[in-house]
């Protein structure tokens, strides 16, 4: 009996480890234990044991019976690990590119104002939206521009016909002439008009003038104005949060700067100019960058906020301008032709 | 503007260097655009030298050549010299050989026609310090030979060139920058003072000028005419042509270089007459009748109309009032007798006339931004001291005076803490009071108040038309004291007052989207051709959508798709030879409808096919579902369930998509549209792309994206296990899956009833072909059945799934397929 037992486990152990597959394992597995397996035969035969040695067969009888399990365990799991292997190729080479375009790209005009409202809203200021297409009083007369400004000329401002009307851009009075937007100060005006002080904005968007496209002039451009709106204003505020943007933007050592200037809707007003040369293709000490100025009296007065009691400042700059300062793009058309190569740079 | 440095001197003694001036003039709030120098660069090797000899060059007809001593260190050298205006003992700038002029003209030992030459004569123009040409410089003061050439000539001159706020007409003039330096750097400023102060040499001549009459004082509010008899026209002296030139004007003859230079000085612009020219010898101010013409100076002929303001003689227009002469009046060299205008006109009508003829002047850009109301008088007075200086003559009269000083008094009473308290920051009272004396700004009375600091009240001079309110004073204290010094701060951020708008939360999350999913996004121009869109879009659009003054052809129209731009871009790339497929944008567009148009938010895509962009492991192409599933996705980023929407095939030639593989959902009336699919393949090709181009766009009322927000409900799902089993219906080739499903799970739910619940219906698998009729399909769906208490058993879904089919095959043409 012994010697058939061990020579059952030795058998086994030879054709377990030869199995190629999972029915041949099953069947294999059905010889051995199955009902009418060789083990199980044997085991019927403990009666036949004498009585005495009923103990010590028994004992052997398990330790075989645990030896083919063992077997069994390793062949299946031989058996697995082969059948998960097959489900595999042949191994990669991971420097192959992966098909397809990707990875998308933001295109860089995106990425400058996204960074913008994200600087901005960490001091207070959501963003704004108004109509692209806009009307003579919330161009121009709500920013104290007067009737007889050159800006306001067929010669700089894209006009549409009487005819045209546009039924979700509202006019302050009928049969205003429609036009488009020559800045986002527009978007300014609407929302005072239809909130309440205090007000902490900024409205990027899409301009229009009608000029000449070259390297430094586009037909449509984008800017970015921030209005804040509140009691007590000062100068000094406006500086502060100009001080802030640009040391958010490009670094603690930025320097900004002001310069008296002139716009018809902030009083006093100013250029604003950057020290940042570390940008590149920056090679004068100071770059003009923006506008801005105090809200003057008179366009709070337009919009029916109290001047006595309301204060404010106003902050603009070109968009375009930023992004190639920031990037060293020197030609703006590039943003407009969307060439691959270019988009491709910036994400 | 041009601003002379050497001019400036005249009035204030700055002895800043350039750079400081430049500082100073950008912080007084003027841009310095350029500093340029004039007159004589600083020439080594240049000396003068006296022509001893001057023979016939035996080579040429046209040159000469001289012996030219140029003093004791340099001897005498032979020069070949092509000029003819000098005479032998003429003294002359010589450059010697190693002398670099103007232009890095570099002097050389030479030979000219086989004849050695030693140097050059020089032009006024070969040194830089004048344009004349025409021959040599004579130096008629005779300097001693080998004097260097610097010492002889005059001084160079520093040129700012200089931007004008248009608020600030009182410095387009050499004056108003002095007293703006003056303040600044707080010296004292010194006026021109004139000789002449009105009162007449000798009887007069009124047969020179007869009546000045002004039809239209509105416009016109000061008319003033003075008559100079015996005038010499002829050049004017070499220091007021050394001004005008450096500040870019040509010197003309010495009355219109007075006109000029006085305008140039004191901003008030001047007009000068030949008194004989003048028809009836009369000066009328008046309207222009329509259609009348005048021959202005440049040579143009101009059509007037009557809301034009002109100086007329008895007859005919001879000025366009303060714009520009006519060529019949003008001064000529034959002029002997002079009217001089010097007069205020209203700035309105100046520049509506300036700009309906398209013509502006130096005088025209002074005028329209305003003159001091009270300078003119001074500037004619000025004007005649100069023309009797340079031209001589004298002031005979009659002199004229038509209308009267407009009145001008402001007073402006602000105070110390007002001005603080806008700056955010404090400036001693004292220098307050300081910046407004130092730019005239007179304080007639400074009172104490409750509060910290004085109240001062200030009187503005006639020529500070910008200074109206306290505010505007707070801007001219914080110019002198330096906007470079306004201290630091924190800024102040109290807590957000609002969220950003639906529309920019839209771009945000689609273009977040689509560049999430590979897409490249795309920034095109909003203005497109005529052309294009009543191609893509539709004739009415092409009207509706066009602007009255498009600057280009090509962009003459506002964009209704933002397709175009992007199939634009692929052609591009393609035509690159840059691989491009997957492109987005997100912007404005404007959609016409009923004879309105709409400004809507959008989000595009275009899928092309990667021409050139062979793949070592080929992907599944893009389809119309690519399409839709993108689609879909942003429409639901503008709170649109497009399953829940009907949609319909585009058809018809005009939208630019392909009949049969494309759809749409939503019009404006419901104030958003969405389309996607396969672009016109024809329409593709004709703009020169090349492959299939799948697209999608959403196009949305921003008042919508607004609305759209709604908070969802949360329904209860079940956690017990779902009953599935599948359906297969074959159903007329042409039946839409949507329509089949959509009988199908109302028939579900009806055969359902209360006992659970029908959780979903879904097609799974269209087949057509063998095992099937001609002409029909099968299309099976999958259903889940599911209870909310209990797990279903077979009897009870098999039961249902018989009444189902048993409804199906009762109400309906379909056929279940087994």
């Amino acid at each position: 009996m012994q010697a058939t037992l061990t020579a059952l486990v030795a058998k086994a152990q030879t054709d377990l480890a030869a199995l190629p597959n999972r029915p041949e394992f099953e069947a294999a597995k059905a010889r051995l234990v199955g009902p009418n397996g060789e083990l199980t035969a044997l085991m019927k035969q403990m009666g036949t044991v004498p009585k005495e040695q009923r103990p010590a067969m028994g004992k052997l009888i398990n330790e075989t019976k645990a030896r083919i399990q063992d077997l069994l365990d390793a062949a299946l799991r031989r058996i697995e690990a082969g059948e998960l292997q097959a489900q595999l190729g042949p191994a990669v080479d991971p420097t192959l590119p992966a098909p397809g375009g990707g990875p998308g790209t933001y295109h860089p005009l995106t990425l400058v104002r996204e960074e913008m409202c994200r600087i901005l809203r960490k001091v207070g200021f959501t963003v704004a939206d108004g109509p692209e297409v806009e009307t003579e009083y919330y161009c121009f007369d709500a920013l104290n521009t007067p009737a007889d400004h050159p800006a306001r000329d067929t010669q700089d401002t894209f006009y549409f016909p009487d005819t045209a009307h546009f039924g979700n851009v509202s006019r302050k009075t009928p049969g205003e002439k429609y036009l488009l937007r020559t800045h986002t100060s527009s978007v300014q005006i609407r929302t005072m008009l239809k909130g309440a002080p205090p007000i902490r904005i900024v409205s990027p968007g899409r301009t229009y003038r009608r000029d000449t496209t070259d390297a430094t002039h586009s037909a449509n451009f984008h800017q970015l104005e921030c209005l804040y709106v509140d009691k007590n204003v000062t100068v000094r505020d406006l500086k502060a949060l100009l001080d802030y943007i640009f040391a958010s933007l490009l670094g603690p050592d930025t320097k900004t700067r002001f310069r008296p200037h002139y716009f018809g809707y902030t009083e006093p007003s100013f250029e604003v100019d950057l020290s940042a040369r570390h940008l590149p293709k920056v090679k004068k000490e100071w770059i003009e960058i923006g506008g801005c100025g105090m809200v003057d009296p008179q366009v709070f007065a337009g919009v029916g906020y109290d001047p006595e009691i309301w204060s404010g400042y106003a902050f603009g700059m070109g968009l375009e301008r930023l992004a190639m300062l920031l990037y060293g793009i020197d030609d703006i058309r590039y943003f407009y032709q969307n060439d691959l190569r270019f988009l491709q740079q910036f994400a | 503007m041009k601003i002379s440095l050497n001019w400036l001197k005249d009035y204030v003694p700055l002895d800043a260097s350039v750079d400081e001036l430049s500082r100073a003039i950008t912080f007084l709030g003027f841009e310095v655009e350029q500093v340029l120098r004039t007159g004589a660069p600083p020439l080594s090797s240049v000396v003068v030298g006296e022509v001893l000899v001057r023979d016939k060059h035996p080579n040429a007809d046209k040159l000469s050549v001289c012996q030219v001593d140029v003093g004791p260190a340099g001897g005498v050298k032979t020069i070949v010299c092509g000029a003819q205006n000098y005479q032998v003992g003429d003294r002359v700038p010589v450059a010697l050989v190693g002398a670099v002029l103007p232009g890095d003209f570099v002097i050389k030992q030479s030979k000219i026609r086989g004849q050695a030459s030693d140097g050059m004569m020089c032009s006024a123009k070969e040194l830089g310090v004048a344009e004349d040409a025409s021959g040599l410089l004579i130096l008629t003061d005779r300097p001693a030979l080998g004097t260097p050439i610097n010492a002889v000539l005059p001084p160079g001159d520093v040129v700012f060139d200089i931007e004008i706020t248009p608020n600030r007409p009182d410095c387009l003039s050499h004056l108003g920058i002095a007293r703006e330096l003056a303040a600044w750097f707080r010296l004292p400023l010194t006026y021109p003072q004139e000789r002449f102060r009105g009162e007449l040499d000798g009887p007069g001549q009124p047969e020179l000028l007869r009546g000045v009459s002004v039809l239209s004082a509105e416009d016109c509010p000061l008319y003033t005419a003075h008559v100079i008899q015996g005038v010499k026209i002829g050049p004017s002296p070499a220091w007021m042509q050394q001004r005008l030139t450096a500040v870019g004007l040509r010197p003309i003859n010495n009355v219109v270089d007075v006109g000029n230079y006085v305008m140039l000085e004191t901003g008030q612009p001047l007009h000068a007459f030949d008194a004989r020219k003048l028809g009836g010898n009369q000066i009328v101010v008046r309207r222009a009748t329509d259609g009348e013409k005048l021959v202005t100076l440049d040579g143009k002929e101009r059509t007037l109309s009557s809301r034009m303001l002109v100086i007329a003689d008895a007859h005919q227009p001879v000025v366009i009032a303060g714009i520009m002469g006519g060529e019949n009046s003008g001064v000529s060299p034959d002029t002997t007798d002079l009217v001089l205008e010097c007069a205020i006109f209203k700035r309105q009508s100046i520049r509506w006339t300036s700009r309906r003829l398209g013509l502006t002047s130096d005088s025209c850009h002074r005028y329209e931004r305003g003159v001091d109301p009270h300078g003119a008088l001074e500037a004619a007075y000025r004007a005649i001291d100069l023309i009797i200086e340079t031209a001589g003559g004298q002031a005979v009269g009659p002199a004229y005076r038509v209308g009267s000083d407009v009145p001008w008094q402001r007073e402006i009473v602000v105070t110390h803490d007002y001005i603080c308290e806008k700056l955010g920051f404090d400036i001693p009272a004292p220098e307050m009071r300081a910046a407004f004396e130092a730019l005239e700004l007179n304080v007639t009375r400074e009172e104490p108040t409750p509060a910290r600091g004085p109240a001062w009240t200030v009187g503005i001079p006639s020529w500070r038309d910008d200074l109206d309110r306290p505010i505007d004073l707070v801007e001219e204290v914080l110019r002198l004291h330096g906007t470079d010094k306004i201290p630091p701060a924190q800024v102040n951020s109290p807590g957000l007052l609002g969220d950003d708008d639906p529309v920019v939360r839209f771009n945000r999350r689609v273009t977040d989207y689509l560049v999430g999913h590979d897409f490249h996004e795309c920034v095109n121009y909003t203005l497109r051709s005529a052309k294009e869109i009543s191609t893509w879009v539709s004739q009415t659009a092409a009207v509706e959508l066009a602007l009255a003054n498009p600057f280009v052809d090509d962009q003459s129209h506002l964009r209704p798709t933002l397709i175009m731009g992007l199939l634009e871009t692929l052609r591009l790339n393609q035509s690159r030879g840059v691989p491009a497929s997957r492109l987005c944008e997100t912007g404005r567009v404007f959609i016409e409808r009923n004879g309105q148009n709409y400004e809507c938010a959008a989000v595009g895509f275009v899928i092309a096919e990667p021409l050139g962009a062979r793949t070592w492991l080929p992907c599944a192409p893009a389809d119309f579902y690519t399409a839709k599933q993108h689609a879909s996705a942003l429409a639901a980023a503008a709170g649109v369930d497009l399953a829940r929407q009907p949609l319909v095939p585009i058809e018809g030639p005009y939208y630019g998509w392909q009949e049969g593989h494309s759809a749409a959902a939503g019009e404006m009336a419901q104030g958003w549209a969405v389309r996607f699919g396969l672009l016109n393949l024809a329409m593709v090709k004709a703009l020169g792309v090349e492959g299939k181009v799948y697209a999608g766009i959403v196009s949305i009322l921003p008042e919508k994206l607004a609305s759209a927000e709604s908070r969802r409900r949360y329904a209860d799902f079940s956690l017990l296990p779902a009953a599935l089993r599948d359906l297969a219906l074959v159903v007329d080739a042409g039946v839409r899956a949507e329509d089949v499903r959509r009988t199908l799970a109302q028939t579900a739910r009806a055969a359902v009833g209360t006992a659970f619940t029908l959780e979903a219906v879904e097609v799974f698998d269209v087949y057509q072909g063998t095992g099937l009729p001609e002409g029909r399909k099968s299309l099976a769906f999958s259903l889940v059945f599911r209870s909310p208490e209990r797990t279903l058993v077979d009897d009870e879904v098999n039961a249902v799934l018989q009444k189902i089919q048993d409804e199906v095959t009762r109400s309906t043409s379909w056929q279940i397929r087994k």
